[in-house]
């Protein structure tokens, strides 16, 4: 199979499983308690506009009708209207979104480099005080919960220290003059903004370390197994009977063999980030779909929520079959 | 004719958490240039661990003490990139299991440039390519097939692939670690083939390990034969099958199974190898020789030399 082939089959079949995900989401929120329409107008109001309100948002159709007219709207990008702010979902969330993609996608950075080198440093020296070293970090690491470390982080190096801002993504007016990606540390750098870019990195340098940290903890113990697996393999010893040199035996054979199962791990925890950085984002009052949804669960703002976790299955899908099409680059048995 | 490789004294212990295990003694031996080698004995005798040795290629919890000469220096004190240079360019090894010793996500031709690369950084494409075809028929496979990946090859075909990779460099020394072990007898025959014309064209010498009499008798010119760790017979091909000297030798050419009518039985040395971990005094097979004699527990038979042979035992002390 060609790879644009396998490619394609990949997202098709990705198309089920959003399905899915649309229908869980449906149902589970229309069993939890709660009337979104009290929860707007207050416990108080009269009957007739209750039920005026509930005939214009469809709430007194059959449970079957509204989820097939839900599952229309998805389709040509509608997420429905907020309760609470009258605005569309769906332009709430692509304005929150940036904040929590720069959070998570610096995390990921931080994580990641941590995992592979740290991680296969540790497989090449196998039971020696690096090894040792990596066992005991990322066991210490995993154990920490991610609120509390962000607090720690933010006593030492905001409070004590005075080196870094604890809260927000920005200081007062430090604001990119024009948004392209609405990541305010590449339109700042777009702009050519420097000291904005710079007051940004400082803003996202104690989340994303609280974030990647954490992390990085799964992702040493993945790569190092991984990489100790393929180090042990026949091919290695073949490579090394070869003359080829131990630096690259260790990129070049191992980490690249180690790498599709490391990688699948990986897009999960990226996909798993943006969601578990309503955490994050609380520590650090980071103004991303964390605390939208934080906020709209408080408000029973039931488009808001569904909008949220659709806007997240939809990223998974597309995390994983990235994950999927750079497993099947690497490895060519994958798609065959 | 010039020696082109001497092993001397070669000794070799793994140490494990539950102890040492001495798994070659004392061996010594050396390979003529054109001149093929056969190294036998049972599963855990040290024949692959003596060749492993041969490429500095044992695990880290290995201790080697003795010398192997390759062009007059110690390879087993050789600094990392020293033998680095002379992996795969001087001396190079086919491994016993094809199915994984090729990098399952890289290209033939891939594999080969590594090996050129690794040896030198000039070289171009082209020259890489041409190096590598040549080699590939020389072992019987289509140049064609140098952008395939190893998962689309037969067993047989990346053994010869392995070959192909072992000889591209033409280097002076090939260890085959049973390379035909884990092949049906028709590949085995074809690999053997390959090998033979390789010793004719080549000008190389191969150290070939095996358990299989039938293949030693097929290309061997000298045959040293291991018993837990120690090589109780040294002696070209044709004396050891015409009269084998030591009593683990003639077992051994014994069991090799005939099919003959009347004679389908297959015959064993009963017994199993002594632990390597602590070795008993005396000599190692006492415990399955026929032939045992009261000095063989209590004293390690020497080295014999009898009549231009070396054999490991009392019977001719």
């Amino acid at each position: 199979m060609k790879l644009k082939t396998y490619i394609l089959t990949r997202i098709l079949l990705s198309i089920p499983m959003i399905l899915i995900i649309l229908t869980i989401v449906f149902f589970v929120l229309r069993v939890l308690p709660g009337n979104p329409v009290l929860a707007m107008l207050g416990p108080k109001a009269p009957p007739e506009i209750i039920h005026a309100m509930e005939h214009q948002m469809g709430l007194d159709k059959p449970i079957i009708v509204q989820y097939f007219i839900y599952l229309s709207h998805i389709a040509v990008g509608n997420f429905g209207t907020s309760t609470y702010t009258s605005l569309p979902v769906l332009q709430e969330l692509v304005q929150k979104f940036p904040a929590t993609f720069e959070l998570t996608f610096y995390s990921m950075i931080i994580a990641v480099s941590i995992g592979i080198f740290f991680g296969s440093y540790a497989a090449y020296n196998f039971g020696k005080p690096a090894d040792i070293l990596a066992r005991v970090y990322s066991i210490f690491v995993y154990s920490f919960p991610v609120f509390w470390f962000g607090i720690m982080l933010q006593l030492i190096f905001g409070v004590w220290l005075h080196w870094l801002p604890v809260s927000g993504r920005s200081s007062p007016f430090m604001i990119p003059n024009h948004i392209y990606t609405g990541i305010y540390s590449i339109d700042a750098l777009l702009n050519g903004q420097f000291d904005i870019f710079v007051d940004a990195v400082r803003h996202l340098i104690l989340p994303s370390v609280t974030l990647g940290v954490v992390i990085s903890s799964i992702f040493v113990r993945m790569v190092r197994s991984n990489v100790l697996l393929a180090l042990s393999s026949q091919y290695v010893i073949a490579a090394r009977a070869r003359g080829e040199s131990e630096r690259k035996i260790l990129f070049k054979h191992a980490l690249k063999n180690a790498m599709p199962p490391i990688l699948t791990i990986m897009g999960l925890q990226f996909a798993l980030l943006l969601a578990g950085a309503i955490l994050t984002e609380t520590t650090f009052s980071w103004p991303g779909i964390g605390n939208y949804l934080i906020t709209r669960i408080s408000y029973r703002d039931f488009p808001a929520i569904q909008g949220a976790i659709v806007f997240f299955a939809f990223f998974v899908a597309f995390i994983s079959i990235l994950v999927d099409i750079i497993n099947a680059w690497i490895d060519p048995r994958i798609r065959y | 004719m010039d020696t082109n490789i001497e092993i001397k004294n070669l000794s070799i212990e793994y140490r494990m958490r539950n102890g040492t295990v001495h798994a070659v003694r004392d061996a010594d031996f050396s390979v003529d240039k054109k001149e093929t080698l056969s190294i036998v004995g049972e599963s855990g005798c040290g024949k692959s661990t003596t060749g492993h040795a041969i490429l500095k290629l044992l695990p880290s919890n290995a201790r080697a003490t003795g010398s192997i000469i390759y062009n007059g220096k110690n390879i087993l004190t050789m600094s990392n990139n020293e033998i680095r240079q002379i992996r795969g360019k001087h001396i190079s090894i086919v491994f016993q299991d094809p199915m994984t010793s090729l990098d399952p996500i890289m290209r033939v031709k891939d594999h080969f440039f590594e090996l050129i690369k690794a040896h030198d950084s000039k070289v171009n494409e082209q020259e890489m390519i041409e190096i590598a075809s040549c080699a590939l028929e020389a072992s019987g496979v289509s140049a064609k097939r140098l952008n395939n990946y190893p998962f689309e090859f037969s067993g047989g075909m990346r053994q010869r692939v392995m070959i192909a990779l072992a000889i591209a460099l033409q280097p002076s020394v090939i260890v085959a670690d049973e390379p035909t072990t884990s092949l049906d007898v028709v590949v085995q025959e074809q690999i053997m083939e390959v090998l033979k014309n390789l010793k004719r064209t080549k000008d190389m010498s191969i150290i070939l390990i095996t358990h299989d009499l039938g293949i030693v008798a097929e290309v061997a010119d000298k045959v040293a034969v291991m018993y837990a760790g120690e090589i109780v017979e040294y002696a070209d091909i044709y004396n050891l099958y015409k009269n084998p000297l030591h009593p683990y030798t003639q077992l051994l050419l014994k069991s090799v199974p005939n099919i003959k009518i009347g004679d389908m039985e297959l015959h064993n040395i009963p017994g199993s190898l002594p632990d390597l971990k602590n070795i008993p005094q005396g000599c190692r097979f006492r415990d399955r020789c026929p032939m045992v004699k009261d000095i063989c527990k209590k004293e390690t038979p020497p080295i014999i030399d009898k009549d231009g042979r070396k054999v490991r035992c009392w019977l001719y002390g």
